[in-house]
C-alpha cells in the first residue's frame, strides 16, 4: 500500500542540506588548496576551509546528538539481509521495471547498501576527514619530536577522504532518481514528506494499536473463560475507573447490573461459537455503581483456528437514550468500521466493515479522496466543523451521522473521531463508525 | 479556505528550513569578511625602532686636529690620542683581522676569514694582498708581513668620513694615494686629510658601502641585495633604506658594540651569532593573522618579503674563469658588455652572466654554515659547494630564506682534487692578470698558501650561496600564497616536506580522479540504460 507519510523530519531536513553544502564548499575549497585549480584565492580558500570546517563540526556534534536523542542511529545498523537482491535490483532489476526489493518506512528508511554506505561514512570517512583535519589545522610545523614526516600522510589521507566523498556525492545525488518519480526523493527530503510503500499487515496492526491506545471508543478483550485480559482508556473512562488491575484479571460479570447480567452471558456464548455482535446496546454497570449505555461490539479472537477469547469495542450512548432505546431489537450491523484521515482530509485507511457500510467494493476507491466523498452535499459542513475540532484536539464520540454510500444510497451511523498525533501534532483525524441504519428505519 | 491555508503553512515550513540551511552561510561570511586579513593594523605601528643618538662632538675645535697630516697614520694616532682605548675594540673585529673561529667537520677549529676562504669571484686573498685589501680597514696589508698588532695600521677615517672626500687607491694595500693617479679611468686624489680628521662621524651608507657595495670589483657583483643605489632610492626598491621609506642607514641595524659590529654573512660567516633579525625592530608577530604568523616558525621573515633582488642594478650569476686569456686580433684586451653595460667578457677574468630583478632561490637555514677550506679535497664529479647552508625541514630551528646563488667555473688541482688559489694580481711574472699563464698562476699561488699544487690544473663548477636579506619591499609587494603554494612554487627545490598546493600523490589523483570520471560515466550509463529500457 502507498502512503504519503511524514518521513524526514525538520532537523533531518536541515542537517542533511546544511551538511551537502558543506561538503560541496569542502570540496570546492580543498581542491583549491589541493593545487588542482586557482578560483578564489589561496589565503581566501584556506580561510573559507578552516571555517566550513568548524561549522561542519559543530553541525556534526548535533547531528550526533540528534541520532541518539531520536533514535534514528539504528537505522543505520548494517545487514547483509537482501543486500544481494539491492545489488541485483541496481544491476538489472531497475532496467526492467522490478520493483525495490527492500520497502521504505518510517522504521527502515534505508536499504542495506545505504545502510552500509552511511554507517561507513559517518564511522570511517567522515571521522577521518576531521581527524587529519584537525591534524592538518593544529599541527603546523614538526617542531614536534614525534612527527618527523610533516604532513604528507596527513595530506594524503585527507585528499583520499576528499575523493571518496566526492564519489559518494555522485553516486548519492544519481541514486536519488531511483524513487518513485526521478524527483520524488529529493522532493521527500525538502518537504518531509513521501508516498511510501507500506507492508500492510504490519500498518494494520500499527493503527489498530494505535485505535485501541488512543481511540474514544472502548476496548476490551476476555478470555474463553470470560476473564477481561485487556482494556484501553477509554473503556475505563466509561466505567468510571481510574486502576486497570481492578479489571483485568475479574470476571466480565462485574460489569453488568444482575439483570443485565443474563443478557450479557446469551451473547458471550454466542460469540464464542463464533458470531459477530456489532452496534449492540446495552447498560453497564459503572465501578461507582452507576448506570451507562453503549453500544458493544464483540468479535471471537482466533488463534490457530480455534476460538480463544473475545474482543470487541463500546462506543458510549449516553446523550442517546431514547434513541437506543429502539434499536436493540433492530441492530444489525457489519462490524466497526474503522478510518482514518490525514490532516487535510484525506482518507489513508478504511477498514472491512466501513467498506461493507459504505458499500464499497475496495480499499483504493476511497484512500487518497477526500472525507467529503462520504457525505451528501448538505452535510459535508458539518463533517467539516467535527474534522477541524477534531485536529484541534477535540475527541467525538457518538455523533449521529448520515453517511452517502457509493451508490449514492444513504445510511446512518454514530461516529467517533479523535485525532492522531506524531509526538504533540495532530496529524490527522480517526475514528469508528457503528451502523444504526436499520435502526432508524424500524422507527 | 482550509487547503490554502494548509499550502500556505506548507510554504512557511519550507521557508523557515531554507533560513535555517542559509542563515549560518551568511553569518559564517560575515564572520570571514570581519576578519579579513586586509583590514588589519598597519604593521609598521609594531615597529620598535629608534636611531642611535650619540653626543654631539665637533671635531674642528680639538687643537690635536687642527694640524697639517702628511700620512694617513697620523690621523690614527690623532684618533687614537683621545679614543685611547679603541684601537684593541678595532683590532678583535673581523673588519680588521678578516677571520673568525671555524669549527672544521673533522673536529678542529681554526681561524678562518676573508684572509684565507676561497670564493667563487677573484678567489681568494693570499698574494693578491695589495689589490684585495683595499678593502682593509687597515695600511700597508700587502703580503703576510702585515702587522696587525700595529694600531697606527688602523684607518679609521676610512669608516668615519663625512666629507666624502677619501677614498682608498685600489691597488695600493689599503693605502690612499698620496698624489693625483688614474685607476680603470678614475681619477684618486690625496686625500686634505686635516678637512676630514675635523669632519668625522658615525660611518653613514656612503662609507659602508665603499666596500660593501661593489664587493668583488664592482657594483652589486657580490651580493646582489646590497649596491650603490640603496644610498639614493625610493621604498619600492629598499623599504628600510628608501629616502621615502624609513631612509635608515646601514648603522640603524647594524648596532654597534665597541666596534663590533653585528651582522653575519654567511658566504664567510658559520656561526650563529651577532646576527641581526628582523625581529629586534619587528615584533615577532607583526602579521596580526594567525596562519601567517603560524609561517614564521618555519620561514623567514625576507623570504616573503624579499621577493626579488638586484632591482636596480645587475647582479653576477655566474663567472667562467676558464675563458679569460683570450685577445682581440691585435693583441688588445678583449672586454664585451651587454646593452646594459654590464662587462660579459673580460681577457683577465672570463665570461660572465648577470641579472636583475632577480627571484632567489631558496634555502633552509640553521644559521649554521660550512665552508671549504683551502686543502680539502673535493670530489671532482660534482659541483663544489664552496659554502653550504646547513638546514633541513626537520630541525626545528631551520626556516626558509631567500638565497643568490653564484656559480662559477674555476681553477683546481685536478690531480690533488684541491681548490687552486691563483696568483693574479701583481707585478711579477706569475700574476695571472700580467702574464695570462694559470700554470705559474696557480705555482705562485699555492706556494704562498702553503699548499701542495700537483702541476695540473683543471676548471670545475662551483657553487656559493648568499643569502638574501636587503631590498626589503613594501609590504604590498610580499610574496602571496600562490607564490610558494601551487605548482609552479618557488620552493619546488625543497623538497623534503609536503607543501600543500605544491605537493600531491601524483597516483592519488590519478586514481581519485579516475574514480570520480568513472562514477559520473557510470551513473550517466546507468541513466541512459534506464530511460532507453523504459521505453
Amino acid at each position: 500500500m502507498k502512503k504519503s507519510t511524514y518521513i524526514y523530519r525538520g532537523f533531518e531536513r536541515f542537517w542533511h542540506w546544511s551538511q551537502a553544502l558543506l561538503i560541496f564548499f569542502l570540496a570546492l575549497t580543498g581542491f583549491e588548496i589541493h593545487g588542482t585549480f586557482q578560483l578564489f584565492g589561496f589565503e581566501n580558500v584556506v580561510r573559507w576551509h578552516d571555517t566550513a570546517a568548524w561549522a561542519f563540526l559543530i553541525l556534526i556534534v548535533f547531528a550526533i546528538f540528534w541520532h541518539f536523542a531520536t533514535g534514528e542511529w539504528k537505522q543505520y545498523i548494517p545487514t547483509t539481509q537482501f543486500i544481494t537482491a539491492q545489488f541485483s535490483y541496481y544491476i538489472s532489476g531497475i532496467f526492467k521495471g522490478a520493483p525495490h526489493p527492500t520497502h521504505k518506512t518510517i522504521y527502515n528508511k534505508f536499504n542495506p547498501i545505504q545502510r552500509f554506505i552511511y554507517l561507513g561514512l559517518k564511522l570511517l570517512v567522515i571521522p577521518l576527514q576531521v581527524l587529519t583535519g584537525f591534524i592538518y589545522m593544529f599541527y603546523i610545523y614538526p617542531n614536534n619530536p614525534i612527527h618527523e614526516s610533516g604532513l604528507s600522510i596527513t595530506a594524503i589521507i585527507h585528499t583520499l577522504g576528499a575523493f571518496a566523498l566526492l564519489a559518494f556525492v555522485i553516486a548519492h545525488v544519481y541514486l536519488t532518481t531511483t524513487g518513485d518519480t526521478p524527483l520524488s526523493s529529493i522532493k521527500a527530503m525538502i518537504t518531509g514528506w513521501e508516498v511510501i510503500d507500506l507492508d500492510e499487515k504490519e500498518e494494520r496492526q500499527k493503527n489498530l494499536q494505535h485505535a485501541v491506545d488512543d481511540s474514544a471508543a472502548g476496548y476490551y478483550r476476555m478470555d474463553s473463560n470470560g476473564i477481561i485480559q485487556d482494556v484501553n482508556e477509554a473503556w475505563l473512562k466509561m466505567y468510571h475507573c481510574q486502576d486497570r488491575t481492578r479489571v483485568v484479571g475479574k470476571h466480565f460479570s462485574h460489569t453488568r447490573d444482575e439483570r443485565n447480567l443474563k443478557e450479557l452471558e446469551e451473547l458471550v456464548n454466542r460469540v464464542m461459537q463464533g458470531e459477530f455482535i456489532t452496534g449492540h446496546p446495552v447498560t453497564r454497570k459503572t465501578f461507582d455503581g452507576k448506570e451507562g449505555k453503549h453500544l458493544l461490539s464483540a468479535n471471537p479472537i482466533v488463534e490457530e483456528g480455534k476460538i480463544t477469547g473475545m474482543e470487541g469495542f463500546i462506543m458510549d450512548i449516553h446523550d442517546r437514550d431514547e434513541l437506543m432505546e429502539h434499536m436493540y431489537h433492530t441492530v444489525r450491523n457489519s462490524g466497526a468500521g474503522y478510518y482514518r484521515l490525514n490532516k487535510d482530509g484525506i482518507i489513508m485507511d478504511v477498514n472491512e466493515a466501513w467498506l461493507k457500510l459504505y458499500k464499497y467494493d475496495h480499499k483504493d476507491e476511497v484512500v487518497g479522496k477526500h472525507f467529503s466523498l462520504t457525505r451528501r452535499p448538505e452535510d459535508i459542513e458539518r463533517l467539516q466543523q467535527s474534522f477541524e475540532k477534531v485536529l484541534n484536539g477535540e475527541t467525538i464520540s457518538g455523533k449521529l451521522e448520515i453517511r452517502r454510500c457509493k451508490d449514492n444510497s444513504t445510511g446512518k451511523h454514530i461516529l467517533s473521531a479523535n485525532p492522531f498525533c506524531i509526538g504533540n501534532k495532530p496529524m490527522g483525524m480517526e475514528g469508528f463508525i457503528l451502523d444504526i441504519t436499520h435502526l432508524y428505519d424500524k422507527t | 479556505m482550509l487547503m490554502i491555508r494548509k499550502s500556505q503553512e506548507k510554504f512557511i515550513r519550507l521557508l523557515v528550513l531554507f533560513i535555517a540551511i542559509l542563515l549560518p552561510w551568511v553569518l559564517g561570511a560575515i564572520y570571514l569578511n570581519k576578519t579579513n586579513v586586509n583590514e588589519q593594523i598597519d604593521s609598521l605601528i609594531a615597529v620598535n625602532f629608534k636611531k642611535d643618538t650619540l653626543p654631539r662632538v665637533d671635531h674642528s675645535k680639538y687643537r690635536t686636529l687642527n694640524k697639517e697630516f702628511n700620512t694617513p697614520q697620523e690621523v690614527t694616532e690623532a684618533c687614537l690620542s683621545c679614543h685611547n682605548m679603541t684601537a684593541q675594540d678595532v683590532m678583535r673585529s673581523s673588519h680588521w683581522t678578516w677571520s673568525r673561529e671555524y669549527a672544521t667537520g673533522k673536529g678542529d677549529t681554526i681561524q678562518l676569514g676573508k684572509k684565507n676562504i676561497i670564493n667563487n669571484f677573484c678567489i681568494g686573498v693570499t698574494s693578491n694582498e695589495a689589490r684585495c685589501t683595499s678593502c682593509h680597514i687597515g695600511f700597508g696589508w700587502k703580503d703576510e708581513s702585515f702587522d696587525f698588532a700595529d694600531p697606527l695600521n688602523i684607518d679609521c677615517i676610512v669608516c668615519h668620513d663625512q666629507t666624502g672626500t677619501y677614498k682608498k687607491f685600489p691597488t695600493d694595500a689599503g693605502y690612499p694615494t698620496s698624489e693625483e693617479k688614474v685607476f680603470d679611468g678614475k681619477t684618486f686624489h690625496a686625500p686634505d686629510y686635516t678637512l676630514i680628521a675635523q669632519n668625522i662621524g658615525s660611518p653613514t651608507n656612503q662609507n659602508c658601502g665603499a666596500c660593501h657595495f661593489v664587493g668583488g670589483g664592482g657594483n652589486n657583483v657580490k651580493h646582489g641585495d646590497i649596491a650603490n643605489e640603496l644610498n639614493d632610492v625610493s621604498k619600492m626598491v629598499d623599504v628600510h633604506m628608501g629616502a621615502d621609506g624609513g631612509n635608515m642607514d646601514c648603522v640603524d641595524c647594524h648596532k654597534t658594540e665597541r666596534h663590533n659590529i653585528s651582522g653575519n654573512l654567511y658566504s664567510i660567516a658559520s656561526v650563529d651569532t651577532n646576527r641581526v633579525s628582523c625581529e629586534s625592530c619587528h615584533s615577532e608577530a607583526p602579521h596580526n593573522n594567525k596562519i601567517l604568523e603560524q609561517h614564521s616558525a618555519k620561514i623567514a621573515c625576507q623570504t616573503c618579503h624579499i621577493p626579488s633582488f638586484a632591482k636596480v642594478s645587475a647582479t653576477k650569476m655566474y663567472w667562467d674563469w676558464s675563458t679569460a686569456g683570450q685577445f682581440n686580433d691585435d693583441g688588445s684586451m678583449r672586454v664585451k658588455k651587454d646593452s646594459m653595460g654590464n662587462i660579459t667578457y673580460h681577457s683577465k677574468k672570463g665570461s660572465f652572466k648577470w641579472e636583475t630583478d632577480v627571484v632567489p632561490s631558496y634555502n633552509w637555514f640553521n644559521g649554521e654554515a660550512q665552508h671549504y677550506v683551502m686543502g680539502d679535497e673535493i670530489d671532482p664529479s660534482k659541483s663544489v659547494e664552496l659554502n653550504t647552508l646547513a638546514g633541513e625541514y626537520k630541525d626545528k630551528n631551520s626556516k626558509i630564506i631567500p638565497v643568490k646563488i653564484h656559480e662559477a667555473k674555476q681553477i683546481y688541482d685536478n690531480v690533488n682534487n684541491t681548490m687552486i688559489l691563483p696568483h693574479l694580481f701583481g707585478k711579477d711574472s706569475t700574476a695571472y692578470w700580467k702574464n695570462f699563464d694559470w700554470q705559474k698562476a696557480a705555482t705562485t699561488g699555492m706556494k704562498a698558501a702553503e699548499l701542495d699544487y700537483s702541476g695540473s690544473y683543471d676548471f670545475i663548477h662551483t657553487v656559493m650561496y648568499w643569502p638574501v636579506n636587503h631590498m626589503v619591499a613594501p609590504k604590498e609587494e610580499s610574496l602571496q600564497c600562490i607564490d610558494c603554494h601551487s605548482r609552479e612554487s618557488r620552493l619546488a627545490d625543497l623538497t623534503d616536506f609536503y607543501l600543500p598546493g605544491r605537493d600531491r600523490s601524483i597516483s592519488l589523483d590519478f586514481m581519485g580522479f579516475a574514480m570520480i570520471i568513472l562514477s559520473a560515466m557510470g551513473v550517466v550509463v546507468h541513466g541512459l540504460l534506464r530511460i532507453f529500457k523504459k521505453k
